[in-house]
């Protein structure tokens, strides 16, 4: 059976807590650009590189949503331009620590991808670090679990054609 | 049901129009820094607490994290340490009239809504959503500011509500140097929500709110740290004592703020403040001549 190790990518951009959520954004662009497909989340570690938290482009969308959209939203003659702007300026004082995800669900090298899966839809997330004690070894996410189980998925149906 | 009620447009509107679905909550043994990043996140005054089974136990707003922070708490305290309680409910089919009266006798801001007969949590309502509600209400009525504007009928503004009517004619300030211990102190015996900052010409530099308070909290800053050093923008959002009330709450609407400082010319020169909570108190949108929208 397949674990964590089989499926996780070991190259993966982190951040510190203190780092304004500006920064975030600009790394989940490198990560993007260098990884070669888009990366919506990052880990977040402090000085001794421990996993003290994840920060997904999901976090930085809520805390952009206007706080009184329900109030303007039916209202449609009036101006919102501006808006946008005005709910960026605000969140550049932001820092990463203040808006991350602590309770991170982290699996180790040898968790099965089977385990992986199911945790993944139970909890309603789409990355989850590979942990081994202190020491981040890696990422799975949902996409390339998706690959690995669509792989086999495949090769089963191949083989059924041929018989 | 009395006269007044009878002939109020909105009394027939439920606590169902007005609130909102989305609950955020936690359990009463989760620390008190994630409730503030939540409350940060979300852009929210309070966040339920709830036992292991699931059922809210209390209420945990901005002041009860500001009163923790002042105590010098720890931040992974549990939230039951620090929780107001019992959380306070209401119905989804109540009248938004009896919600504002509960939220009167129990000196609440916000109410849980429950749905029907059962016990099932289904939303929140609170102050700025009446407000919402009833500036949209406002805008929708042919007597209207925006309306008026359009049929270029500007004439009735003597009848309409300005922010000098209605706002509150004095302020409270701190200098830049005020520790945040000071600010939390005056926030309490005044019971704002915020704090203007003034600057060593005494200027408005700032202001300091409990959203403020609650960042700083948790990101560990000492509470001998100054005003000035959590700043976390040198602007004071104002308007003109002459502004009509509409187009201020849409100003508060768009800054998300609850309040605007009020002056007479000079923005240097602060007459008085004007919240979203004086906005409920007059309980008309906008305008004097319109009874109707009184609730």
């Amino acid at each position: 059976m397949s674990t964590a190790r089989d499926v996780m990518a070991e190259r993966f951009p982190t951040i510190r807590p203190d780092a304004p959520i500006t920064e975030a954004i600009k790394l989940l662009e490198t990560a993007s650009e260098e990884e070669g497909r888009r990366v919506f989340g990052l880990m977040v570690t402090n000085d001794e590189g421990r996993l003290v938290g994840i920060i997904s482009m999901y976090d930085i969308l809520i805390l952009i949503r206007p706080k009184h959209a329900h109030i303007w939203g039916t209202i449609d003659d009036m101006d919102v331009s501006g808006l946008l702007e005005a709910a960026c300026e605000r969140a550049r004082s932001i820092r990463v620590s203040d808006i991350m995800t602590t309770d991170v669900i982290s699996v180790t090298p040898d968790t099965s991808i089977m385990v992986i899966l199911d945790l993944m839809i139970k909890k309603h997330v789409r990355r989850v670090p590979v942990v081994e004690g202190d020491n981040i070894r890696g990422i799975v996410y949902l996409s390339d679990l998706f690959r690995h189980i669509s792989g086999e998925l495949t090769r089963e149906c191949a083989a059924l054609r041929q018989e | 049901m009395s006269v007044t009620a009878k002939k109020s447009t909105l009394s027939g509107v439920s606590v169902r129009e007005a609130m909102r679905m989305e609950v955020i909550r936690l359990p009463a043994d989760a620390p008190i820094h994630k409730a503030i990043r939540l409350l940060i996140k979300y852009k929210i005054g309070a966040l339920l607490v709830t036992d292991e089974a699931d059922v809210p136990t209390g209420v945990v707003s901005k002041s009860e994290i500001v009163a923790a922070y002042y105590a010098s708490l720890p931040l992974d305290s549990p939230l039951e340490h620090i929780m107001a309680r019992p959380p306070i409910f209401c119905r989804a089919e109540d009248s938004l009239e009896s919600a504002l009266e509960t939220m009167r006798s129990t000196g609440v801001y916000r109410l849980f809504v429950c749905e029907g007969g059962r016990e099932e949590l289904t939303g929140v309502l609170a102050y700025p959503d009446i407000v919402g509600l009833l500036y949209g209400f406002c805008r929708n009525c042919e007597k209207s500011l925006v309306n008026r504007r359009k049929a270029q009928e500007l004439d009735e503004g003597t009848t309409r509500l300005r922010v000098r009517d209605v706002m509150t004619p004095s302020v409270v300030s701190v200098p830049e140097h005020a520790t945040l211990a000071e600010i939390m102190e005056a926030l309490s015996v005044y019971r704002f929500g915020a704090m203007l900052i003034l600057d060593a010409q005494a200027i408005p530099c700032g202001v300091v709110s409990k959203t403020d308070l609650i960042l700083a909290y948790g990101r560990g800053f000492p509470l001998e740290e100054t005003a000035g050093s959590i700043l976390m923008s040198r602007r004071v959002v104002s308007c003109h004592q002459d502004e009509f009330v509409e187009d201020t709450i849409r100003k508060m609407v768009f800054s998300e703020v609850r309040r605007v400082f009020v002056h007479d010319g000079d923005p240097g020169e602060v007459k008085g403040v004007f919240s979203l909570s004086d906005a409920v108190r007059v309980r008309s949108g906008s305008c004097r001549a319109c009874v109707a929208s009184r609730i």
